[in-house]
C-alpha cells in the first residue's frame, strides 16, 4: 500500500487560523419534513483532514445533515459544496463522499470480499484490480482470514470493519459515518474507536462521525458541533466544548454538571458575585464576566472540580456546609450526591486514589463542599 | 388459561386424555394441520393411487375390485397396464409437456408482469400500499368462471378488442384471438398473476432501504442496484411466485377449455374426457399420479433453494 502523507489532524488547526480554504462548506442548510424542520439555518465549515464530530441527542438532525452531504436528503433551502465543488442535485452515486451506516448496510448475499469490491466494479474497475485493492484495504481493517465469509457469518466488531472497508476502498474525499461504534460493546467500542483515528491518520481523508455518544465524540474528534433541535449550538475542539460550554445545554449535554441560577449582585473588572437561591451565600467567582448588576445568569459546575472535606477548607471562598446523601462506588471513582442546607442535591466525585479507604467520607455524613474560584463556568443563555 | 382447565372438570379431563395420547398444548396445534393433511390429502390420494391400479370395467363403481377374497384365498390384482399405456399413447405424453410449457411460460410471463408492479406496491408510502394490495386481490371477490368468461367477449371476432381496433381502423379484418393459445396464455396469466404479486410483495416490502442507499452511496446507478441489489435478495421470491402460478397451471381445466381450440391439449382436459366422457376411472387416475409425481419435482426443488438461500 503506497504510504499516505501524514495528515494527523492534530498537528495542525486551520480552523484556528482562518486561512486555508474550507473542504466542506455547508450554507445555511435548511431541511424541512412537512412542517417539521429537522435541520434548520445550519453552517458550517470542515476542513481537509479532520475528524469532525456532530453530536447531539436523537431527533436533533444531525443524521439528516449528514444524509444531505450524501445525497440521500435535498436540503430545502441552502447550499452544500465539498472540495470547491457545489453538490447541488448531485445523486448520491455521483458524489465524491461514501458513508458508512449505523446498521452497516452489508449486503446479506455477498461475501466479505465482494462487499468491499462493490463499489470499485461499479466504477468499471477490472476484476483482478479490483480484488487486488480489496486485498490490501483487507489487510488494513485485519480481515484476511475472513475474505470469502457472509456477513452473518461475522461477529459484530467484524461487520464493522467490513463496513468501513468497503466504506473506504474508493478513497473518497470526504467519508460520512453514522454512528459508527454504536452497535459494538463498550471495551470494543473504546479500541475501535482508536483504530477509526489511527486509520483516518493514515489515509489522510476528512471524516465526519455522527454520534450521539459524548465520550465517541470527545476521544475521537479534532472538532465538535453540538446539535440540538436543528442547530448548531456550539462548534469547539473537545476540550473547550467541556470547558468552556456555550450555553446550558452545551454544559448539560456534556459530561454532567451542577447548575445554579442566580443573579449578579457584585460586578468587579477582576470578579463578580453570583446569589443563588440554592446556597447560603454567594458565589465567588474570580474573574471578570461581561454582565450587568442583577442580571440573571447560570453558574455550571463539574463535579470533578469539587472538593469534599471533613474541615472546612482554609482559604476558600466558596466552601457549603452539606450532607452526604448517597456514595456510588463505579471503580475508578465515586459519585457523591451531597445535600446543601438549602435542601438543593449536587453530585460530586473523588477519584477512588487508593485501594482501601476505611475512613473515606460515607452516608450521612456533615461535609464542606468548594471549589476555586475559576472552577465553574458562567452561562449568560 | 391452565387455571381454567384446572377448574372445570371437562377440559381438565380432555387435557388429561390428550396428555395420554402424548399430546400437550405444542402438539396440539400441530396435530390440526396434520390431520387436515391426512383426511383431506393423503387418504384421496390413495383412494386415488388405489384406482389407478384397477382394472377398468362397465360397472359401478367403474372398475374392478384389487381385492378379491372367495373365504378361502385372498388376491389382491394390481394393474400396472394403466400407467403402461400412458407411455404407449402419444396423446398423454404430448399433453404433458404441452402442460408444462404452457405453465412454465405463462409463470415467466407472469413474473416479468408481477415484479414491477410488486416493485412498485413494496415502495409506495403505508396508506397507498394497502389499497393497492386490495386492487391486487380484488378480481378474486368475483368468480373465476365468470372472468374467464368475460374474456370471450373481449377476444372473440366480434368481440371488445376486434371492434375497438376495426373501429380505429388499424385492422379491416377481425383478428382470430379466441380458440388459440394465445388465449390461454392470456387467461392463465391474467388469472394467476395476484399469486405471482403476492408473494414478491411479501419479499420486496422486507428488503432494508439501507442497502439501496448503500448501492447507490458506492457508486451503483438505479438499474444497477436493481440489478446487484434488488433482484438477487429476492430470488426466492420469483421463486415462490413462479412456482405459485406454474404448479396450478399444469393441471388448468377451465382456461384451455373456455379459451383455447379443440387442440389445445393440456393434461386437466385429457383427465376430464378421460373421466366423464370414456369413464375409464383407472387410466384417469394413473394420468393425476403421474402429474403429481411431475409436479413434485419442482416443488422439492425450490424447497431446496428456498432453505439454503434461508441457510445463508
Amino acid at each position: 500500500m503506497e504510504t499516505a502523507p501524514l495528515q494527523g489532524a492534530a498537528t495542525t488547526k486551520p480552523w484556528r487560523e482562518g486561512t486555508e480554504e474550507p473542504f466542506v462548506r455547508i450554507g445555511r442548510v435548511t431541511k424541512k419534513f412537512g412542517d417539521f424542520t429537522a435541520v434548520n439555518d445550519v453552517s458550517l465549515d470542515i476542513y481537509k483532514g479532520e475528524l469532525f464530530c456532530l453530536l447531539g441527542g436523537s431527533g436533533c438532525g444531525k443524521s439528516t445533515l449528514l444524509r444531505m452531504l450524501a445525497g440521500f436528503e435535498r436540503p430545502t433551502e441552502g447550499t452544500i459544496s465539498i472540495d470547491g465543488q457545489d453538490m447541488g442535485q448531485l445523486a448520491p452515486y455521483d458524489r465524491p463522499t461514501n458513508m458508512m451506516f449505523q446498521s452497516y448496510a452489508l449486503f446479506p448475499h455477498m461475501s466479505v470480499e465482494k462487499n468491499i469490491a462493490y463499489g470499485l466494479l461499479r466504477d468499471g474497475m477490472k476484476k483482478p484490480e479490483a480484488m487486488e485493492k480489496v486485498a490490501d484495504m483487507l489487510r488494513l481493517v485485519q480481515l484476511e482470514k475472513f475474505a470469502a465469509r457472509r456477513p452473518d457469518q461475522l461477529s459484530g466488531g467484524q461487520r464493522q470493519r467490513v463496513a468501513l472497508a468497503r466504506s473506504l476502498i474508493k478513497r473518497p474525499k470526504l467519508l460520512l459515518l453514522d454512528e459508527p461504534l454504536g452497535a459494538l460493546d463498550k471495551k470494543l467500542r473504546e479500541e475501535t474507536q482508536f483504530e477509526l483515528v489511527n486509520i483516518q491518520e493514515t489515509l489522510g481523508i476528512t471524516f465526519i462521525v455522527v454520534t450521539h455518544d459524548q465520550e465517541e465524540a470527545m476521544t475521537l474528534s479534532t472538532r465538535i458541533g453540538v446539535m440540538d433541535a436543528g442547530e448548531i449550538v456550539q462548534v469547539d475542539e473537545p476540550p473547550a466544548i467541556y470547558e468552556h460550554p456555550a450555553s446550558r445545554f452545551v454544559a448539560d449535554f456534556i459530561g454532567s454538571v451542577n447548575m445554579f441560577e442566580g443573579h449578579v449582585t457584585d460586578d468587579e473588572p477582576d470578579y463578580i458575585r453570583i446569589s443563588s437561591r440554592d446556597l447560603g451565600q454567594d458565589i465567588h467567582v474570580g474573574h471578570g464576566v461581561s454582565c450587568s448588576m442583577g442580571q440573571r445568569l447560570w453558574f455550571a459546575m463539574r463535579p470533578e472540580k469539587m472538593r469534599l472535606t471533613r474541615e472546612k477548607p482554609e482559604g476558600v471562598i466558596n466552601a457549603f456546609p452539606a450532607t452526604v446523601q448517597d456514595v456510588a462506588y463505579m471503580g475508578n471513582l465515586s459519585v457523591y450526591r451531597v445535600k446543601l442546607r438549602g435542601g438543593r442535591v449536587l453530585s460530586a466525585t473523588r477519584a477512588n486514589l487508593t485501594r482501601h479507604e476505611e475512613d473515606g467520607i460515607s452516608w450521612d455524613e456533615e461535609v464542606w463542599v468548594s471549589w476555586g474560584d475559576t472552577a465553574g463556568v458562567v452561562l449568560t443563555q | 388459561m391452565t387455571g381454567v382447565i384446572d377448574r372445570v372438570a371437562p377440559l381438565r379431563w380432555t387435557a388429561r386424555g390428550l396428555k395420554w395420547l402424548g399430546l400437550d398444548g405444542r402438539g396440539l396445534v400441530v396435530a390440526v394441520p396434520v390431520l387436515w393433511l391426512l383426511v383431506f390429502f393423503l387418504i384421496p390420494f390413495l383412494v386415488v393411487a388405489k384406482i389407478s391400479v384397477s382394472e377398468a370395467a362397465i360397472a359401478l363403481p367403474p372398475y374392478l375390485p384389487i381385492f378379491d377374497w372367495d373365504g378361502i384365498v385372498a388376491t389382491i390384482t394390481l394393474n400396472l397396464g394403466n400407467y403402461g399405456y400412458l407411455f404407449e399413447d402419444p396423446l398423454y405424453l404430448r399433453a404433458y409437456m404441452f402442460s408444462i410449457r404452457v405453465a412454465f411460460v405463462s409463470a415467466c410471463i407472469a413474473i416479468l408482469v408481477a415484479y414491477p408492479m410488486a416493485l412498485f406496491i413494496a415502495r409506495s408510502p403505508e396508506p397507498r400500499r394497502s389499497v393497492l394490495l386490495m386492487l391486487v386481490i380484488l378480481p378474486f371477490w368475483t368468480s373465476f368462471l365468470l372472468r374467464v368468461y368475460a374474456w370471450q367477449g373481449f377476444l372473440r371476432s366480434n368481440g371488445v378488442i376486434n371492434n375497438f381496433l376495426m373501429w380505429t381502423g388499424l385492422i379491416d379484418q377481425p383478428l382470430v384471438m379466441l380458440q388459440t393459445d394465445f388465449a390461454v396464455y392470456l387467461g392463465i396469466v391474467y388469472t394467476y398473476l395476484p399469486f405471482a404479486i403476492l408473494p414478491l410483495y411479501a419479499n420486496l416490502v422486507r428488503l432494508d432501504g439501507a442497502l439501496l442507499e448503500a448501492s447507490a452511496d458506492l457508486g451503483a446507478r438505479p438499474w444497477a442496484t436493481f440489478v446487484h441489489v434488488t433482484l438477487p435478495l429476492s430470488l426466492s421470491g420469483v421463486l415462490a411466485g413462479f412456482m405459485l402460478v406454474f404448479v396450478p397451471a399444469i393441471g388448468e381445466f377451465v382456461i384451455p377449455e373456455l379459451l383455447g381450440g379443440p387442440d389445445t391439449l393440456m393434461i386437466g382436459r385429457v383427465l376430464w374426457s378421460e373421466f366423464f366422457s370414456n369413464r375409464d376411472w383407472p387410466v384417469a387416475s394413473a394420468v393425476a399420479v403421474a402429474m403429481l409425481v411431475v409436479l413434485v419435482v419442482p416443488i422439492m426443488l425450490l424447497r431446496t433453494v428456498q432453505s439454503r438461500s434461508e441457510d445463508g
